[in-house]
Protein backbone atom coordinates (compact mmCIF):
# COMPACT_ATOMS: atom_id res chain seq x y z
CA UNK A 1 0.00 0.00 0.00
CA UNK A 2 2.59 2.40 0.91
CA UNK A 3 4.47 3.92 -2.37
CA UNK A 4 7.89 3.04 -1.45
CA UNK A 5 8.94 3.49 -5.05
CA UNK A 6 8.17 7.02 -5.03
CA UNK A 7 9.77 8.10 -1.53
CA UNK A 8 12.19 6.79 -3.63
CA UNK A 9 11.87 8.52 -6.93
CA UNK A 10 11.76 11.69 -4.34
CA UNK A 11 14.89 10.97 -3.46
CA UNK A 12 16.93 10.49 -6.66
CA UNK A 13 14.99 12.98 -8.44
CA UNK A 14 16.26 15.93 -5.57
CA UNK A 15 19.07 14.26 -5.45
CA UNK A 16 20.07 14.35 -9.10
CA UNK A 17 18.30 17.96 -10.14
CA UNK A 18 20.32 19.81 -7.03
CA UNK A 19 23.74 18.02 -7.58
CA UNK A 20 23.16 19.05 -11.64
CA UNK A 21 22.39 22.73 -10.88
CA UNK A 22 25.13 23.16 -7.97
CA UNK A 23 27.75 21.80 -9.71
CA UNK A 24 27.26 23.23 -13.18
CA UNK A 25 27.10 26.75 -11.09
CA UNK A 26 30.43 25.70 -9.07
CA UNK A 27 31.97 24.96 -12.21
CA UNK A 28 30.88 27.97 -13.73
CA UNK A 29 32.73 29.68 -10.73
CA UNK A 30 35.45 27.83 -10.96
CA UNK A 31 36.29 28.91 -14.71
CA UNK A 32 35.49 32.59 -13.71
CA UNK A 33 38.18 32.24 -11.37
CA UNK A 34 39.81 30.72 -13.51
CA UNK A 35 39.39 33.11 -16.39
CA UNK A 36 40.38 36.02 -14.09
CA UNK A 37 37.33 37.32 -13.89
CA UNK A 38 37.19 36.11 -9.78
CA UNK A 39 33.52 37.23 -9.16
CA UNK A 40 33.66 39.89 -5.80
CA UNK A 41 29.58 39.75 -4.93
CA UNK A 42 29.27 42.15 -1.61
CA UNK A 43 26.35 41.64 0.48
CA UNK A 44 23.00 43.69 -1.28
CA UNK A 45 22.59 44.79 2.74
CA UNK A 46 24.30 44.23 5.86
CA UNK A 47 23.16 42.51 8.83
CA UNK A 48 24.29 41.10 11.87
CA UNK A 49 24.11 38.03 10.10
CA UNK A 50 26.86 39.23 7.83
CA UNK A 51 29.93 38.57 9.84
CA UNK A 52 32.14 37.87 6.44
CA UNK A 53 32.21 40.60 4.16
CA UNK A 54 32.18 44.56 5.00
CA UNK A 55 32.30 47.09 2.05
CA UNK A 56 36.02 47.35 3.04
CA UNK A 57 36.79 43.75 3.28
CA UNK A 58 34.40 43.62 -0.37
CA UNK A 59 36.94 46.23 -2.22
CA UNK A 60 40.26 44.20 -0.24
CA UNK A 61 38.69 40.78 -1.82
CA UNK A 62 38.37 42.71 -5.17
CA UNK A 63 41.49 44.09 -5.05
CA UNK A 64 43.60 40.58 -4.36
CA UNK A 65 41.37 38.92 -7.13
CA UNK A 66 42.59 41.29 -9.67
CA UNK A 67 46.49 40.76 -8.04
CA UNK A 68 45.77 37.02 -8.14
CA UNK A 69 44.64 36.93 -11.55
CA UNK A 70 47.64 38.77 -12.81
CA UNK A 71 49.76 36.11 -11.93
CA UNK A 72 47.43 33.64 -13.60
CA UNK A 73 49.97 31.29 -15.61
CA UNK A 74 47.27 31.07 -18.65
CA UNK A 75 47.20 32.73 -21.78
CA UNK A 76 44.88 35.05 -22.65
CA UNK A 77 43.29 32.32 -25.18
CA UNK A 78 43.04 29.92 -22.49
CA UNK A 79 41.50 32.61 -20.31
CA UNK A 80 38.64 33.28 -22.71
CA UNK A 81 37.84 29.70 -22.89
CA UNK A 82 37.69 29.39 -19.31
CA UNK A 83 35.51 31.96 -19.63
CA UNK A 84 33.33 30.78 -22.36
CA UNK A 85 32.81 27.50 -20.78
CA UNK A 86 32.31 29.36 -17.17
CA UNK A 87 28.84 31.36 -19.09
CA UNK A 88 28.34 27.87 -20.63
CA UNK A 89 28.59 26.36 -17.05
CA UNK A 90 25.98 28.84 -15.95
CA UNK A 91 23.63 28.73 -18.73
CA UNK A 92 23.35 24.95 -18.42
CA UNK A 93 22.54 25.60 -14.57
CA UNK A 94 19.71 28.03 -15.24
CA UNK A 95 18.17 25.49 -18.25
CA UNK A 96 18.31 22.55 -15.64
CA UNK A 97 16.11 24.63 -12.99
CA UNK A 98 13.85 25.96 -16.23
CA UNK A 99 13.57 21.92 -17.12
CA UNK A 100 12.47 21.23 -13.71
CA UNK A 101 10.33 23.62 -13.86
CA UNK A 102 8.79 22.56 -17.11
CA UNK A 103 8.12 18.73 -15.55
CA UNK A 104 6.02 19.60 -12.90
CA UNK A 105 3.44 21.76 -14.62
CA UNK A 106 1.52 19.55 -16.31
CA UNK A 107 -0.23 22.37 -18.81
CA UNK A 108 3.42 22.99 -20.28
CA UNK A 109 3.10 19.29 -21.93
CA UNK A 110 0.09 18.40 -22.20
CA UNK A 111 -0.43 16.36 -18.85
CA UNK B 1 -27.94 26.73 10.16
CA UNK B 2 -28.27 27.35 5.73
CA UNK B 3 -26.05 25.61 3.78
CA UNK B 4 -24.54 28.12 1.42
CA UNK B 5 -23.59 30.74 5.03
CA UNK B 6 -21.62 27.36 6.16
CA UNK B 7 -19.79 26.69 2.85
CA UNK B 8 -19.23 31.02 2.54
CA UNK B 9 -18.01 30.54 6.29
CA UNK B 10 -15.47 27.53 5.36
CA UNK B 11 -13.78 29.18 2.19
CA UNK B 12 -13.71 32.59 4.23
CA UNK B 13 -11.96 30.40 7.34
CA UNK B 14 -9.88 28.42 4.43
CA UNK B 15 -8.09 31.38 3.00
CA UNK B 16 -7.29 32.97 6.27
CA UNK B 17 -5.60 29.85 7.12
CA UNK B 18 -3.65 30.41 3.56
CA UNK B 19 -3.23 33.74 4.40
CA UNK B 20 -1.23 32.57 7.89
CA UNK B 21 0.57 29.93 5.87
CA UNK B 22 2.13 32.38 3.65
CA UNK B 23 2.42 34.59 7.22
CA UNK B 24 4.33 31.76 9.03
CA UNK B 25 6.58 30.29 5.58
CA UNK B 26 7.95 33.26 4.60
CA UNK B 27 11.16 33.02 5.73
CA UNK B 28 11.16 29.50 4.42
CA UNK B 29 12.63 31.01 1.11
CA UNK B 30 14.00 34.02 2.45
CA UNK B 31 15.81 33.32 5.68
CA UNK B 32 19.19 32.59 3.85
CA UNK B 33 19.04 35.02 0.77
CA UNK B 34 18.39 37.87 3.76
CA UNK B 35 21.03 36.23 6.00
CA UNK B 36 24.03 36.03 3.69
CA UNK B 37 22.73 39.57 1.93
CA UNK B 38 22.28 38.08 -1.39
CA UNK B 39 18.81 40.32 -2.15
CA UNK B 40 17.46 42.90 0.11
CA UNK B 41 14.97 42.27 2.50
CA UNK B 42 12.32 44.21 1.06
CA UNK B 43 13.35 42.82 -2.53
CA UNK B 44 13.20 39.16 -0.94
CA UNK B 45 9.69 39.64 0.24
CA UNK B 46 8.57 41.42 -2.36
CA UNK B 47 9.82 38.66 -5.10
CA UNK B 48 8.39 35.71 -2.22
CA UNK B 49 5.03 37.00 -2.50
CA UNK B 50 5.17 37.03 -6.46
CA UNK B 51 6.72 33.64 -6.80
CA UNK B 52 4.30 32.10 -4.33
CA UNK B 53 1.27 33.83 -6.58
CA UNK B 54 2.89 32.18 -9.31
CA UNK B 55 3.78 29.04 -7.91
CA UNK B 56 -0.30 28.31 -6.82
CA UNK B 57 -0.88 28.09 -10.67
CA UNK B 58 1.43 25.90 -11.12
CA UNK B 59 0.32 22.37 -10.27
CA UNK B 60 -2.63 20.84 -8.77
CA UNK B 61 -1.82 17.27 -7.33
CA UNK B 62 -1.07 18.13 -3.86
CA UNK B 63 -4.84 19.51 -3.59
CA UNK B 64 -6.40 16.45 -4.92
CA UNK B 65 -4.41 14.16 -2.51
CA UNK B 66 -6.66 16.16 0.32
CA UNK B 67 -9.73 16.69 -1.71
CA UNK B 68 -9.69 13.16 -2.76
CA UNK B 69 -7.66 10.63 0.07
CA UNK B 70 -7.71 10.98 3.57
CA UNK B 71 -11.07 10.83 4.61
CA UNK B 72 -13.58 8.37 2.84
CA UNK B 73 -16.39 9.95 0.77
CA UNK B 74 -19.11 9.25 -1.17
CA UNK B 75 -21.34 6.30 -0.60
CA UNK B 76 -18.86 3.53 0.76
CA UNK B 77 -17.91 6.04 3.37
CA UNK B 78 -19.06 8.89 5.67
CA UNK B 79 -20.17 12.15 4.13
CA UNK B 80 -18.11 15.18 4.89
CA UNK B 81 -20.15 18.00 6.32
CA UNK B 82 -18.71 21.52 5.96
CA UNK B 83 -19.31 22.04 9.99
CA UNK B 84 -16.23 19.67 9.74
CA UNK B 85 -14.30 20.99 7.62
CA UNK B 86 -14.75 23.90 9.66
CA UNK B 87 -13.76 22.14 12.66
CA UNK B 88 -10.83 21.13 11.34
CA UNK B 89 -9.93 24.53 9.83
CA UNK B 90 -10.51 26.12 13.43
CA UNK B 91 -8.01 23.79 15.04
CA UNK B 92 -5.22 24.52 12.15
CA UNK B 93 -5.82 27.85 12.88
CA UNK B 94 -5.86 28.18 16.29
CA UNK B 95 -2.71 25.61 16.54
CA UNK B 96 -0.65 28.02 13.66
CA UNK B 97 -1.48 31.26 15.86
CA UNK B 98 -0.17 29.34 19.16
CA UNK B 99 2.84 28.08 17.62
CA UNK B 100 3.51 31.53 15.79
CA UNK B 101 2.98 33.63 19.01
CA UNK B 102 5.48 30.95 21.05
CA UNK B 103 7.99 30.84 18.71
CA UNK B 104 7.45 27.08 18.38
CA UNK B 105 8.65 25.39 15.27
CA UNK B 106 5.63 23.79 13.69
CA UNK B 107 4.03 22.74 9.95
CA UNK B 108 1.20 24.85 8.57
CA UNK B 109 0.48 21.61 6.90
CA UNK B 110 0.48 19.35 9.60
CA UNK B 111 -1.75 21.56 11.37
CA UNK B 112 -4.41 21.59 8.79
CA UNK B 113 -4.08 17.70 8.61
CA UNK B 114 -4.31 17.58 12.21
CA UNK B 115 -7.14 19.39 12.52
CA UNK B 116 -9.01 18.06 10.11
CA UNK B 117 -8.24 14.26 11.28
CA UNK B 118 -9.18 14.92 14.74
CA UNK B 119 -12.37 16.84 13.39
CA UNK B 120 -13.48 13.71 11.26
CA UNK B 121 -12.48 11.74 14.41
CA UNK B 122 -14.62 13.00 16.34
CA UNK B 123 -17.54 13.43 13.71
CA UNK B 124 -17.63 10.00 12.73
CA UNK B 125 -15.05 7.87 14.28
CA UNK B 126 -11.68 5.57 13.09
CA UNK B 127 -13.49 4.28 10.29
CA UNK B 128 -14.19 8.11 8.83
CA UNK B 129 -9.83 8.24 8.11
CA UNK B 130 -8.42 6.11 5.49
CA UNK B 131 -5.47 5.38 7.41
CA UNK B 132 -3.26 4.16 5.03
CA UNK B 133 -3.37 7.32 2.62
CA UNK B 134 -2.76 9.31 5.80
CA UNK B 135 0.38 7.24 6.56
CA UNK B 136 1.78 6.87 2.53
CA UNK B 137 0.45 10.43 2.05
CA UNK B 138 1.14 12.18 5.47
CA UNK B 139 3.29 10.98 7.74
CA UNK B 140 5.87 9.40 6.18
CA UNK B 141 6.36 11.89 3.96
CA UNK B 142 6.72 14.54 7.13
CA UNK B 143 9.10 11.80 8.61
CA UNK B 144 11.35 11.37 4.99
CA UNK B 145 11.12 14.62 3.55
CA UNK B 146 13.51 16.83 6.00
CA UNK B 147 15.86 13.85 5.83
CA UNK B 148 15.89 13.59 2.02
CA UNK B 149 16.31 17.56 2.07
CA UNK B 150 19.12 17.44 4.51
CA UNK B 151 21.01 14.63 2.89
CA UNK B 152 20.53 16.31 -0.56
CA UNK B 153 21.69 19.66 0.56
CA UNK B 154 24.46 17.89 2.87
CA UNK B 155 25.77 16.47 -0.58
CA UNK B 156 25.23 19.72 -2.50
CA UNK B 157 27.45 21.59 0.16
CA UNK B 158 30.11 19.54 -0.21
CA UNK B 159 29.84 19.38 -3.78
CA UNK B 160 29.93 23.37 -4.20
CA UNK B 161 32.54 24.01 -2.07
CA UNK B 162 34.77 20.98 -3.46
CA UNK B 163 34.44 22.00 -6.99
CA UNK B 164 35.28 26.13 -5.69
CA UNK B 165 38.07 24.88 -3.30
CA UNK B 166 41.50 26.24 -3.95
CA UNK B 167 44.00 25.01 -1.80
CA UNK B 168 46.83 27.96 -3.43
CA UNK B 169 44.79 30.69 -1.00
CA UNK B 170 44.14 32.55 -4.10
CA UNK B 171 40.51 34.03 -3.90
CA UNK B 172 38.08 31.19 -4.74
CA UNK B 173 35.00 33.34 -6.06
CA UNK B 174 32.35 32.00 -3.69
CA UNK B 175 30.68 34.99 -2.98
CA UNK B 176 29.48 34.70 -6.93
CA UNK B 177 27.22 32.21 -5.26
CA UNK B 178 25.27 35.28 -3.94
CA UNK B 179 23.57 35.52 -7.52
CA UNK B 180 22.99 32.42 -7.72
CA UNK B 181 21.20 32.38 -4.62
CA UNK B 182 18.25 34.83 -5.77
CA UNK B 183 17.36 32.43 -8.40
CA UNK B 184 17.49 29.13 -6.01
CA UNK B 185 15.35 31.36 -3.02
CA UNK B 186 12.79 32.12 -6.04
CA UNK B 187 12.47 28.62 -6.52
CA UNK B 188 12.04 27.70 -3.05
CA UNK B 189 9.05 30.58 -2.84
CA UNK B 190 7.91 28.98 -6.07
CA UNK B 191 7.62 25.08 -4.72
CA UNK B 192 6.10 27.20 -1.94
CA UNK B 193 3.48 28.36 -3.82
CA UNK B 194 2.64 24.96 -5.26
CA UNK B 195 2.80 23.03 -2.22
CA UNK B 196 1.08 25.11 0.51
CA UNK B 197 -1.76 27.29 -1.30
CA UNK B 198 -2.75 23.61 -3.05
CA UNK B 199 -3.53 22.49 0.72
CA UNK B 200 -5.97 25.08 0.99
CA UNK B 201 -7.26 24.62 -2.34
CA UNK B 202 -7.62 21.28 -1.42
CA UNK B 203 -9.70 21.86 1.65
CA UNK B 204 -12.38 24.34 -0.19
CA UNK B 205 -12.76 22.02 -2.89
CA UNK B 206 -13.12 18.96 -0.48
CA UNK B 207 -16.18 21.58 0.79
CA UNK B 208 -17.77 21.97 -2.28
CA UNK B 209 -17.57 18.14 -3.01
CA UNK B 210 -19.59 17.77 0.10
CA UNK B 211 -22.02 19.96 -0.28
CA UNK B 212 -22.59 18.34 -3.79
CA UNK B 213 -21.79 21.70 -6.06
CA UNK B 214 -18.62 19.69 -7.34
CA UNK B 215 -18.62 16.05 -8.48
CA UNK B 216 -16.54 14.26 -6.21
CA UNK B 217 -13.13 13.37 -7.27
CA UNK B 218 -12.63 16.65 -9.53
CA UNK B 219 -9.44 19.26 -9.20
CA UNK B 220 -10.09 22.14 -7.85
CA UNK B 221 -12.42 25.22 -9.85
CA UNK B 222 -10.35 27.91 -11.23
CA UNK B 223 -11.85 30.68 -8.96
CA UNK B 224 -10.81 28.63 -6.15
CA UNK B 225 -6.97 27.88 -7.48
CA UNK B 226 -7.23 31.79 -7.87
CA UNK B 227 -8.34 33.30 -4.26
CA UNK B 228 -5.85 30.74 -2.43
CA UNK B 229 -2.74 32.14 -4.71
CA UNK B 230 -3.92 35.53 -3.73
CA UNK B 231 -4.44 34.90 -0.17
CA UNK B 232 -0.65 33.21 0.07
CA UNK B 233 0.73 35.92 -1.74
CA UNK B 234 -0.92 38.48 0.38
CA UNK B 235 0.13 37.07 3.76
CA UNK B 236 3.39 35.95 2.80
CA UNK B 237 4.11 39.93 1.93
CA UNK B 238 2.33 40.38 5.19
CA UNK B 239 4.46 38.07 7.30
CA UNK B 240 7.23 39.56 5.57
CA UNK B 241 7.43 43.14 6.61
CA UNK B 242 7.61 41.85 10.25
CA UNK B 243 10.65 39.51 9.18
CA UNK B 244 12.03 42.96 8.14
CA UNK B 245 11.87 44.81 11.24
CA UNK B 246 13.61 42.01 13.08
CA UNK B 247 16.48 41.45 11.21
CA UNK B 248 19.84 40.68 12.05
CA UNK B 249 17.98 39.61 15.45
CA UNK B 250 18.86 36.13 15.00
CA UNK B 251 20.25 34.86 11.57
CA UNK B 252 22.73 32.43 11.64
CA UNK B 253 25.92 32.41 9.60
CA UNK B 254 25.31 31.06 6.44
CA UNK B 255 27.31 31.80 3.44
CA UNK B 256 26.28 31.67 -0.16
CA UNK B 257 27.41 28.31 -1.35
CA UNK B 258 25.52 27.06 1.62
CA UNK B 259 22.35 29.18 1.68
CA UNK B 260 23.08 28.00 -2.12
CA UNK B 261 23.22 24.17 -1.70
CA UNK B 262 20.30 24.53 0.63
CA UNK B 263 17.96 26.08 -1.91
CA UNK B 264 18.50 24.22 -4.35
CA UNK B 265 17.78 21.58 -2.35
CA UNK B 266 14.51 22.67 -0.53
CA UNK B 267 13.08 23.65 -3.82
CA UNK B 268 14.33 20.10 -5.39
CA UNK B 269 12.74 18.29 -2.97
CA UNK B 270 9.50 20.33 -2.41
CA UNK B 271 8.68 20.26 -6.27
CA UNK B 272 9.16 16.65 -6.78
CA UNK B 273 7.13 15.69 -3.50
CA UNK B 274 4.27 18.09 -5.34
CA UNK B 275 4.90 16.59 -8.81
CA UNK B 276 3.87 13.06 -7.31
CA UNK B 277 1.23 14.52 -5.07
CA UNK B 278 3.26 14.52 -0.92
CA UNK B 279 1.97 17.13 0.75
CA UNK B 280 4.75 17.41 2.90
CA UNK B 281 5.56 20.69 5.21
CA UNK B 282 7.90 23.57 3.32
CA UNK B 283 8.72 24.22 6.74
CA UNK B 284 10.59 20.96 7.86
CA UNK B 285 12.15 20.27 4.75
CA UNK B 286 13.52 23.90 4.76
CA UNK B 287 14.61 23.29 8.06
CA UNK B 288 16.28 20.03 6.93
CA UNK B 289 17.99 21.29 4.31
CA UNK B 290 19.46 23.99 6.44
CA UNK B 291 20.85 21.66 8.80
CA UNK B 292 22.40 19.20 6.20
CA UNK B 293 24.00 22.35 4.38
CA UNK B 294 25.54 23.13 7.39
CA UNK B 295 27.27 19.98 8.29
CA UNK B 296 28.23 19.88 5.06
CA UNK B 297 30.46 22.59 5.78
CA UNK B 298 33.79 21.98 7.28
CA UNK B 299 34.81 22.03 11.31
CA UNK B 300 30.31 21.79 11.62
CA UNK B 301 29.26 20.20 14.62
CA UNK B 302 25.57 19.56 15.53
CA UNK B 303 23.95 21.09 18.62
CA UNK B 304 21.61 17.84 19.52
CA UNK B 305 19.50 20.18 22.08
CA UNK B 306 18.01 22.42 19.63
CA UNK B 307 17.65 19.80 16.89
CA UNK B 308 15.69 17.64 20.23
CA UNK B 309 13.58 20.80 20.77
CA UNK B 310 12.55 21.24 16.90
CA UNK B 311 11.74 18.15 16.39
CA UNK B 312 9.51 17.90 19.44
CA UNK B 313 7.46 20.84 17.75
CA UNK B 314 7.31 18.65 14.89
CA UNK B 315 6.19 15.36 16.76
CA UNK B 316 3.80 17.93 18.45
CA UNK B 317 1.68 19.37 15.80
CA UNK B 318 -0.17 16.60 14.47
CA UNK B 319 -1.94 15.66 17.65
CA UNK B 320 -2.00 19.04 18.71
CA UNK B 321 -4.47 20.77 16.28
CA UNK B 322 -5.80 17.24 16.07
CA UNK B 323 -7.36 17.86 19.72
CA UNK B 324 -7.71 21.42 18.84
CA UNK B 325 -9.53 19.68 15.92
CA UNK B 326 -11.98 17.32 17.36
CA UNK B 327 -12.84 19.71 20.37
CA UNK B 328 -14.48 22.51 17.76
CA UNK B 329 -16.03 19.18 16.38
CA UNK B 330 -16.92 18.01 19.45
CA UNK B 331 -18.59 21.83 19.88
CA UNK B 332 -20.13 21.82 16.37
CA UNK B 333 -21.98 18.73 16.69
CA UNK B 334 -24.46 20.63 18.81
CA UNK B 335 -25.80 22.36 15.70
CA UNK B 336 -26.16 25.88 14.67
CA UNK B 337 -25.33 27.10 18.08
CA UNK B 338 -22.27 24.91 18.10
CA UNK B 339 -21.01 26.51 14.96
CA UNK B 340 -21.58 29.51 16.26
CA UNK B 341 -20.03 29.16 19.53
CA UNK B 342 -16.99 27.75 17.52
CA UNK B 343 -17.13 30.86 15.44
CA UNK B 344 -16.94 32.98 18.44
CA UNK B 345 -14.11 31.49 20.31
CA UNK B 346 -12.02 30.88 17.32
CA UNK B 347 -12.51 34.63 16.39
CA UNK B 348 -11.86 35.61 19.88
CA UNK B 349 -8.43 33.27 19.99
CA UNK B 350 -7.42 34.68 16.59
CA UNK B 351 -7.95 38.51 18.06
CA UNK B 352 -6.59 37.66 21.01
CA UNK B 353 -3.35 36.18 19.90
CA UNK B 354 -3.00 39.00 17.85
CA UNK B 355 -3.40 41.98 20.06
CA UNK B 356 -0.99 39.84 22.43
CA UNK B 357 1.75 39.34 19.88
CA UNK B 358 1.19 43.34 19.02
CA UNK B 359 2.05 43.85 22.67
CA UNK B 360 5.19 41.60 22.89
CA UNK B 361 8.10 42.67 21.57
CA UNK B 362 8.58 41.22 18.19
CA UNK B 363 11.77 38.69 18.49
CA UNK B 364 13.62 36.62 16.32
CA UNK B 365 12.12 33.72 18.00
CA UNK B 366 8.77 34.51 16.99
CA UNK B 367 9.27 35.99 13.51
CA UNK B 368 12.37 34.29 11.74
CA UNK B 369 11.62 31.29 12.59
CA UNK B 370 12.26 27.81 12.69
CA UNK B 371 14.78 27.75 9.38
CA UNK B 372 16.34 30.26 10.90
CA UNK B 373 16.26 27.99 14.22
CA UNK B 374 16.94 25.32 12.52
CA UNK B 375 20.23 27.16 11.30
CA UNK B 376 21.48 27.14 15.18
CA UNK B 377 21.29 23.48 15.06
CA UNK B 378 24.74 23.12 13.51
CA UNK B 379 27.45 24.73 15.03
CA UNK B 380 30.40 26.06 12.90
CA UNK B 381 34.04 27.31 13.89
CA UNK B 382 34.59 30.45 11.88
CA UNK B 383 36.19 30.15 8.87
CA UNK B 384 38.40 27.35 9.01
CA UNK B 385 41.44 27.41 7.10
CA UNK B 386 41.66 24.92 4.16
CA UNK B 387 44.27 21.68 5.07
CA UNK B 388 46.26 22.06 2.54
CA UNK B 389 47.10 18.75 0.34
CA UNK B 390 48.77 16.35 2.32
CA UNK B 391 51.60 15.67 -0.21
CA UNK B 392 52.21 18.11 -2.96
CA UNK B 393 53.09 16.51 -5.90
CA UNK B 394 56.45 17.92 -7.26
CA UNK B 395 55.47 18.19 -10.92
CA UNK B 396 58.50 17.84 -13.04
CA UNK B 397 59.29 19.70 -15.95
Amino acid sequence: MIDWTAFLVVLVAALVGTAVVVSTYSLGIRLLTLSGRTPVVAPAEFTDAITIMTPAEAAQAAKKAAKAAKKSPLTAGQKRAAFVCAVGCFTLSGVAVLYGIYLIVPALHGG
Amino acid sequence: MDLTLIVVLVIALALFFDFTNGFHDTANAMATPIATGALRPKVAVALAAVLNLVGAFLSTEVAKTISGGIIREGDDGVLITPELIFAGLIGAIVWNMITWLLGLPSSSSHALFGGLIGAALVGFGVQAIDFSVVLSKVVLPALLAPLTAGLVAYSATKLAYAITRRYDGKPDGRSGFRHAQIFSSSLVALAHGTNDAQKTMGVITLTLIAVGLQPAGSGPEFWVVVVCAVAIALGTYMGGWRIIKTLGTGLTDVKPAQGFAAETSTAATILASSHLGFALSTTQVASGSVIGSGLGRRGSKVRWRTAGRIGIGWLLTLPAAGAVGALAALVAHLGPVGVLIDTVAGVIVIVGIFLWSKRSEVSAGNVVSEVAASGKVVKIKRNPKPKPNPKPKKVKP
